[in-house]
């Protein structure tokens, strides 16, 4: 980084600062009540007593575990499919079109039907992440497998490449720009509805955990847990921009 | 020297062709593409194909790579019927930015073929870095495609080809797309390559000189449907000379022969 | 191209056909599942109640009011940024601060300062369509020929009417974009919010037939809510290709 770009780095969080600094003094002047509205300090002190009480690290250990196994199992399956699909061009006329209608379905409102089926338990959660998480996943992959360059199969049939490497040393790394944008918008999503399976089924994590301080009028627990799923949010995209980064080198100066 | 002569006598040999297409007829979506193709590549000739664009010479190739079957008649490789493609055919494409694995650096482009061949991971290595020392790019194992001109990607893709051990080296236009100093070095460089491995070559080109001055021989095909109209031996004297090559009278006169041709299918 | 469309349509067919043979021949009895002629008739019902009609109503006054309140911050703030690089620098870190909240944490906050209704979902779902027209409009702006900018310049154009004449329809195809992306999540939003919390629209009733142990009526309201995600995602798309052609779609990731 260098000097002008520090300085305004520096600036920036300045700003930022200036709207905390905001915040405290509407908080102060009771401009809002403090029911709805606790001060920066009184958020900041309610996460710190959260952390040291071990709360919300059980609470956040909940969420990050319901939002992790949904988005894994929906990456593995999302990926397996939309290669099954996007590799033949027979499933893509049938299948693909069924899959781009389901496509602006709110997935949310599969959850009654989760409900239904499996009751207000983790397996519930489990299956609305999983089930919301793939679309993105899966039609990423089948675009990317649809999309390989013809040539590079050639190139696999003339070094008579068995069906298992054209997979994993053609097609796979050709479609991984797009699987991988796909696994980042899952990502959000996975994170939104486990926060949304918490509040429904009352399962361990911060989705319950701000709804039971809201019900409380526990404002400051409430904006405590509001900025861990922020945090939550940011740091989660942050590590996945790393990974792609990492594994998409290869595309730096092709851009 | 000692290979040039040996490639002498095995071109003059006259034994069963390496690649024999026998009345090869190719009909893609009702439209004829090739007709009645009988021609026969003795194995370590050179052989040039040319004609104007949509003359079936692409098509012939890919024929010859077993990437297509063709509708009558029958391909023969070393004897057998070609019923796909085969590990001792490599194909060098035109467009080599196409035909480049992006996501691997040039020396996992060569390994592709070396994993193909089931080479043991061991061996691989050394046997990487050879070929791109052959194909003139030592020292640029680590970069990507993307990070190569055109002349390297081409040289790459070459390595990649000779990585499959072929026995016949199909070329699509190679050169097409790369300026003409790039051009000449590279043709150079296939000669002494492939007089250096004793392979089999069929050359697809639009460039008549490039043809002659490869070539053991040019065929010259005739468009709609595409058959041989013109077939030429080329006795010049090898090593080739980019000079006294081209100053060669015979080359001139089989430059003059070949353009006629080519002028007279194209009215 | 009739070819193909029969062929899309031959799984989904396939599918409703089989699973209403395999639901009369065992007496499906399920708190869960429901033949595919139940749930016609129970859609059909719902209609004719206008219960579905109400639910209706009220989800997408929710979602097209708070798509419109987000649209207009996003794209105040989204312009704003997009001309002034000293604005977006400053403000860079606080807008990368909130912007990761997922919108449905704001819930419990909206529910307590605003009670259940309209109002708080409203909030939510402007919330969530603030972003993705923030940060499009943005690099819209960003994008437009600098030659305009150099004509408004040359023209003397108060402030005002350069936004106004250059600016908004130089980007408004991209901007289009990001408000087509937008109505989607609000949809989203608003049925998910209803589904959470908020007993109101379709959300609610849908929560509703599955507490009542009606699937037919449940996944009536499923399908519904399918179509209409579907209908408007549709007529978005034609109107971005009429208003803008082609080109506009062209800046869709996808």
């Amino acid at each position: 980084m260098n000097r002008t770009a520090l300085i305004w780095r520096v600036a920036s969080f300045a700003v930022a600062a200036g709207f905390i600094a905001l915040w405290q003094l509407i908080a102060n002047l009771k401009l809002v009540s403090p029911v709805f509205l606790p001060g920066p300090d009184r958020a900041w002190a309610a996460l710190m007593r959260g952390f040291s009480s071990g709360d919300l690290w059980s609470k956040l250990a909940g969420t990050l575990e319901h939002m992790a196994y949904g988005w894994l199992a929906a990456s593995i399956a999302g990926i397996a499919i939309g290669a099954i699909i996007g590799s033949s061009r027979t499933m893509r006329t049938y299948v693909a079109p069924s899959l781009e209608f389901l496509r602006p379905l709110p997935v949310s409102a599969i959850i009654p039907v989760a409900i239904a089926m499996l009751g207000l338990t983790q397996a519930m959660a489990l299956f609305v992440i999983a089930f919301g998480a793939i679309w993105p996943i899966m039609l990423a992959t089948i675009h990317g497998f649809a999309a390989v360059e013809p040539r590079l199969y050639e190139v696999a049939r003339s070094l008579q490449m068995s069906r298992l490497a054209v997979i994993f040393k053609i097609a796979l790394p050709s479609a991984s720009p797009d699987i991988l944008a796909g696994m980042r918008l899952s990502l959000t999503v996975a994170l939104i509805l486990s926060v949304v399976c918490e509040i429904l089924a009352g399962l361990d994590g911060l989705g319950h955990w701000v709804l039971l301080s809201a019900r409380a009028f526990r404002s400051a627990d409430l904006f405590a847990g509001v900025i861990l799923l922020g945090v939550t949010g940011y740091v989660t995209s942050v590590a996945m921009s790393l990974a792609e980064h990492r594994l998409l080198a290869w595309q730096a100066s092709q851009r | 020297m000692a290979s040039a002569a040996k490639r002498l006598e095995a071109v003059s040999d006259t034994a069963t062709p390496q690649i024999a297409f026998d009345g090869v007829t190719l009909a893609l979506g009702g439209k004829t593409i090739i007709e009645n193709l009988s021609l026969g590549v003795r194995p370590g000739e050179f052989l040039c194909i040319v004609g104007a664009s949509g003359c079936g010479k692409t098509t012939a190739l890919r024929l010859a790579a077993g990437l297509y079957q063709p509708t009558g008649g029958r391909v023969n490789f070393d004897g057998q019927p070609m019923r796909e493609p085969r590990r001792e055919i490599a194909i060098v494409f035109q467009d080599y930015g196409k035909a480049l694995l992006p996501w691997r650096t040039a020396a996992g482009n060569v390994s592709l073929a070396l994993e193909a061949g089931g080479m043991p991971t061991a061996e691989r290595p050394a046997r990487i870095e050879e070929l791109l020392r052959t194909v003139g790019l030592p020292g640029h194992a680590g970069k990507y495609p993307s990070e190569m001109s055109g002349g390297m990607q081409q040289r790459l893709q070459i390595a990649r080809c000779l990585a499959q051990e072929p026995k016949t080296l199909l070329m699509d236009e190679p050169f097409g797309a790369l300026d003409a100093m790039t051009r000449q070095g590279l043709q150079d460089e296939v000669l002494s390559l492939v007089a250096a491995s004793g392979a089999t070559v069929i050359f697809v080109t639009h460039d008549l000189d490039e043809a002659i001055y490869l070539g053991d021989r040019v065929i010259g095909l005739l468009p709609h449907p595409g058959r041989i109209g013109i077939e030429l031996s080329v006795n010049l004297p090898r090593p080739r000379d980019q000079l006294s090559t081209r100053e060669h009278p015979e080359f001139l006169r089989l430059r003059r022969q070949l353009f006629d041709f080519i002028k007279a299918t194209e009215q | 191209m009739t070819g193909n469309s029969a062929k899309a349509l031959a799984l989904p067919l396939a599918v409703l056909v089989a699973f209403e043979v395999w639901a009369r021949a065992i007496h499906l009895q399920s708190d869960s599942l429901a033949p595919p002629s139940a749930i016609v008739m129970a859609l059909f019902g719902a209609f004719a109640d206008f219960s579905i009609l109400t639910a209706t109503r009220d989800t997408l006054f929710s979602a097209f009011t708070g798509l419109a309140i987000g649209t207009l911050i996003g794209l105040a703030f989204g312009i704003a940024f997009g001309i002034s690089d000293t604005l977006n620098r400053l403000m860079e870190v606080t807008v990368e601060a909130i912007r990761p909240i997922p919108s449905i944490a704001l819930l419990p906050i909206a529910l307590i300062a605003l009670g259940f209704g309209y109002r708080m979902e409203i909030v939510i779902v402007a919330f969530a369509c603030v972003w993705p027209i923030l940060i499009l409009s943005r690099a819209a702006v960003r994008s437009i020929e600098p030659r305009l900018m150099e004509v408004a310049r040359a023209l003397r154009l108060p402030p005002a009417q350069r936004v106004w004449k250059i600016i908004i329809p130089a980007a408004l195809p991209r901007i289009f974009v990001a408000f087509r992306l937008s109505a989607g999540i609000a949809l989203i939003v608003a049925v998910t919010v209803e589904i959470a919390i908020n007993p109101l629209g379709l959300g609610a009733g849908i929560m509703l037939a599955q507490q009542a142990l009606r699937p037919d009526l449940m996944l009536a309201y499923l399908v519904w809510i399918g179509i209409i995600g579907y209908a408007l995602n549709i007529l978005l798309t034609v109107a971005q290709r009429r208003l803008f052609g082609r080109a506009a779609l062209s800046g869709d990731s996808p």
